[in-house]
């Protein structure tokens, strides 16, 4: 197995020149790359499935006073996609984007402001108006319970059944 | 055109600081054949005394704090950060354990204390980061490139 | 020796109070008297070797703390765990570093991180950075993931010795690609002793335990443990959760698997002989071989969407399929890095520079290999055979041939000469999986984990065996640890660099291909936030 070492220069000049001139010419990418997520403003319900999804708490579901939003840190995001798994209503897309380089650390947030709707009993915020819209197109019979908070519909229920059996203890 | 922040050759020092080797093969990678970085004068230097710029990987584990901030310290002015992949910048998977910081955000307000100034910190997002990004990155400092992102808010209609 | 040999002669060890038999583990509960005695029949008699012990706090559940301790009897693969309780008040437990000198960490670890002190031994900090308070563990169940006792760690040195001259290497240093810390005592060139100071890279991952994480998500954090060998961790801790729950996984997902595995074993191995090569000075080398690994690196992306950090194990398989163009690629790219690295290799071993710089130096002789139950590429260069894809056979490594490399001189030169092989031998791997793959589906999505169950699993990652420990829980682990194999090998370079010129040190602290990220994780992921009343039971892993 004796040979000269010399014969690297064999090897080198076979091969020539396998720079790739990126940033001025295509990168060294596959079809297949996982890059940032994109999420369809049109399509969003606000269900937080993605949030519970994400391992490093990329995608928070954050509330203040009468909206809801959904906020996408880039700078933590672990590119698995898992997000794009389980969205119930394809919101998400994957993008093959990964010149995310920037200056400000703000830059590396995407927000999606969802409105809140309104219990119709005590007029408390509970949940994205595309969410309760989306659970009663989904299920109608549910329609009577669905405009309420928890807590309102807990005690519809319990009163419903009340009406019917004589309490629940029965 | 885009600003400029470095003219000359960038001389890079790399600095782990509790990462999980995946950005940092990607930086070891960016000087191999494929990528090759010193297409724009960037040059790995073995001490922080001879950079322009430290490359910072990991989510900063408290046990290498201290070194850090020696590191960081012994950096001429002007002294730039660029905090590489996700770790560095919103602390990953690791972002609120007991023993990391969790991100070069909140090790500037600990540098802010200590009286380090730091002069521009860039941020490279990826987990790891592809060679590309790194390259990406080394093309906005000497402003070939352009920035991309931009925060963005947007508004679901009910 | 036969099975029921085995079983007989640890149920006649006086202390021994359960043994529960099952397909590839014996599992066994005994009091702290037995643990010395069994220590020395397992390991000293049937001639196992160490795996790893594990602290456990099980206060919540029958008021105790539990060690467990992995034995394996590699050639007829087997593993034997042994469950020690220790009182609640004062955990305290005889020490059997005397008898397995490679228990050393792993009882620091425990004494650490749940505060178990062992008798008979000195003990010092490991793992905790310098500074944390005494009598703080985090990992006991009543400690808060985000209490941060220190959030300024000091600087530190290890004892100073003033008669002999001290080296200090890292924690940043050009020759160390990772924050760690040597401090080598050299006497005129020699080195004559060596201290270590690791765990810059304990990041601590309770917290997701506690908020959100799920068993899915935990797959997530375990290829993040390194960034090198990260689907081993994966593939490993998906697998224990598979056992531990009897999922049956497809076919044709661990074809997937093993085929991964491979290329990242590839990939892992050119890179070390490129660092190698830069260590040498031989830099011409390490960029001829990374030009190599650039392909196998884009291969990766294309088949699992990223060229590190795959994401593509789950619970019950995996999320992409490989088709067969995907297949054509993976061909066409073997082909090209098997012609080119075989022509690079056996140029890069015949320069005479490079042969005199790695014969010879490093040598760790095959008793203390032994000693220390050093895994991997080490061992195998330390005339070991072990192998766990031969001697534990997961995913689909029965359906191949190959050859366990192993070189009987234990120097530098020989831990090169069995990498070079094994690329060779994952190559045929890879091909011959691709010719078998059988159709069909490739992950199965319904399955419940049930709680309290026990249960281990090996792979052989690029740099050794691979050990992830379970005990379920509710929705996420109760107790989950990783025995990466780094943390077996660190401990055996004090032997192979006592007595070597400084210049080598770098290059053997190289030569084991210290991974510290996998070392100093300790990723624990705890359920104390439910208040669940859990059962014990042995797994049938």
């Amino acid at each position: 197995m004796k040979k000269n070492p010399l014969s690297l220069l064999t090897i080198a000049s076979s091969k020539g020149r396998v720079t790739k001139r990126y940033p001025f010419e295509e990168p060294l990418m596959t079809s297949e790359f996982r890059g940032k997520i994109e999420i369809d403003e049109s399509k969003c319900i606000g269900c937080g499935a993605c949030v519970n999804a994400c391992p490093p708490n990329a995608l928070e579901l954050l509330s203040s006073s009468g909206t809801k939003t959904l906020r996408y840190f880039i700078g933590r995001c672990i590119y698995c996609w898992r997000c794009i798994d389980v969205c119930p209503v394809g919101a998400i897309k994957g993008t093959r984007e990964f010149e995310l380089a920037t200056d400000d650390v703000s830059d590396l947030y995407e927000l999606l402001i969802h409105e809140e709707a309104k219990c119709s009993v005590c007029n408390s915020p509970y949940a994205t108006v595309r969410i309760v819209r989306y659970v009663a197109t989904r299920s109608p019979s549910t329609e009577g319970y669905v405009s309420m908070d928890p807590k309102c519909r807990q005690e519809k229920f319990v009163k419903a059944i009340e009406m019917r059996f004589g309490g629940l203890s029965a | 055109m885009p600003n400029k922040v470095i003219g000359r050759s960038i001389w890079v020092f790399h600095l782990n600081s509790g990462s999980c080797n995946g950005c940092d093969i990607e930086t070891l990678d960016v000087l191999t054949p494929y990528h090759d970085a010193e297409r724009f004068g960037v040059k790995l230097v073995v001490s922080p005394r001879h950079a322009d710029v430290v490359l910072f990987t990991g989510p900063i584990t408290i046990e290498s704090l201290p070194k850090v901030i020696r590191a960081l310290k012994a950096m001429p002015r002007p002294r730039y950060i660029v905090a590489l992949g996700s770790c560095a910048i919103g602390g990953n998977i690791w972002h609120a354990s007991y023993s990391v910081v969790g991100g070069v955000p909140k090790l500037l307000e600990i540098l802010k204390d200590e009286g380090v100034n730091v002069d521009g910190v860039f941020y490279v997002p990826g987990c790891p980061i592809r060679p590309e990004s790194i390259i990406y990155a080394i093309a906005l400092i000497k402003g070939i490139a352009k920035k991309k992102v931009k925060m963005k808010v947007k508004k679901a209609e009910p | 020796m036969s099975f029921s040999d085995i079983v007989e002669r640890i149920k006649g060890v006086r202390g021994v109070t359960e043994v529960v038999t099952s397909r590839s583990a014996l599992f066994i509960t005994a009091t702290a008297d037995a643990l010395k005695p069994l220590a020395m029949e397992i390991y000293q008699i049937m001639g196992g070797f160490f795996r790893t012990c594990i602290g456990s706090d099980e206060r919540s559940i029958n008021n105790c703390f539990a060690i467990y301790y992995i034995f394996g009897l590699d050639d007829r693969g087997l593993n034997i765990v042994v469950k020690v309780y220790a009182d609640s008040k004062k955990p305290e437990l005889p020490s059997i570093s005397d008898i397995v000198p490679a228990s050393d960490w792993c009882e620091m670890e425990a004494r650490d991180l749940f505060g178990i002190e062992f008798t008979g031994r000195a003990s010092y900090r490991l793992i905790l950075p310098h500074g944390w308070p005494n009598g703080v563990h985090p990992l006991r169940k009543d400690y808060s993931y985000d209490s941060r006792p220190v959030t300024r760690a000091v600087s530190e040195r290890l004892t100073l010795v003033d008669t002999i001259s001290t080296v200090p290497i890292g924690p940043y240093h050009p020759a160390l690609h990772e924050p760690e810390y040597f401090e080598l005592y050299i006497e005129g060139e020699r080195v004559i002793d060596v201290k270590y100071r690791g765990f810059h890279v304990h990041r601590g991952i309770e917290k997701l335990g506690e908020s959100k994480l799920t068993y899915q998500q935990v797959n997530f954090i375990a290829e993040r443990i390194c960034g090198i060998c990260g689907f081993e961790h994966s593939t490993c801790y998906a697998q224990v959760v598979e056992s531990a729950a009897g999922i049956e996984v497809p076919e044709r997902a661990k074809f997937i698997r093993s085929i991964v595995l491979e290329i990242e074993r590839i990939h892992s191995h050119l890179l070390w002989v490129g660092v190698v090569a830069h260590l040498l000075g031989y830099d011409a080398g390490f960029m001829h071989t990374w030009r190599i690994r650039e392909h196998v690196m884009t291969l990766a992306e294309l088949l699992t969407g990223s060229r590190k950090m795959y994401g593509l194990n789950l619970i019950g398989g995996v999320r992409r399929d490989i088709d067969l163009s995907k297949k054509e690629k993976i061909l066409e790219v073997l082909d090209t890095i098997s012609k080119e690295y075989i022509e690079l290799a056996s140029l890069m071993v015949s320069i005479p520079q490079v042969r005199m710089r790695l014969k010879g130096s490093g040598v760790l002789y095959k008793e203390d290999a032994r000693k220390l139950s050093v895994v991997g590429p080490v061992a195998r260069a330390s005339g070991l055979r072990r192998d766990v894809r031969k001697d534990l056979p997961y995913a689909a490594y029965r359906y191949a041939s190959f050859n366990v490399p192993v070189y009987d001189d234990g120097d530098n030169f020989s831990r090169l000469m069995v990498r070079l092989d094994e690329i060779k031998e994952s190559i045929s791997i890879v091909k011959q999986l691709l010719d078998q793959m059988p159709p069909g589906p490739i992950k199965v999505e319904e399955f419940i984990v049930p709680e309290g169950v026990v249960a281990i699993s090996a792979v052989e990652a690029p740099r050794g065996e691979d050990v992830h420990f379970i005990i379920t829980g509710h929705g996420r682990p109760f107790r989950w640890r990783v025995r990466a194999p780094t943390y077996q090998n660190i401990p055996a370079l004090k032997h192979m660099l006592k007595d070597q010129p400084l210049a080598d040190a770098p290059l053997t602290i190289a030569s084991i291909d210290p991974c510290f990220s996998c070392t100093d994780r300790v990723l624990v992921i705890d359920s104390s936030g439910s208040k669940r009343t859990l059962k014990l039971g042995w797994g049938l892993g």
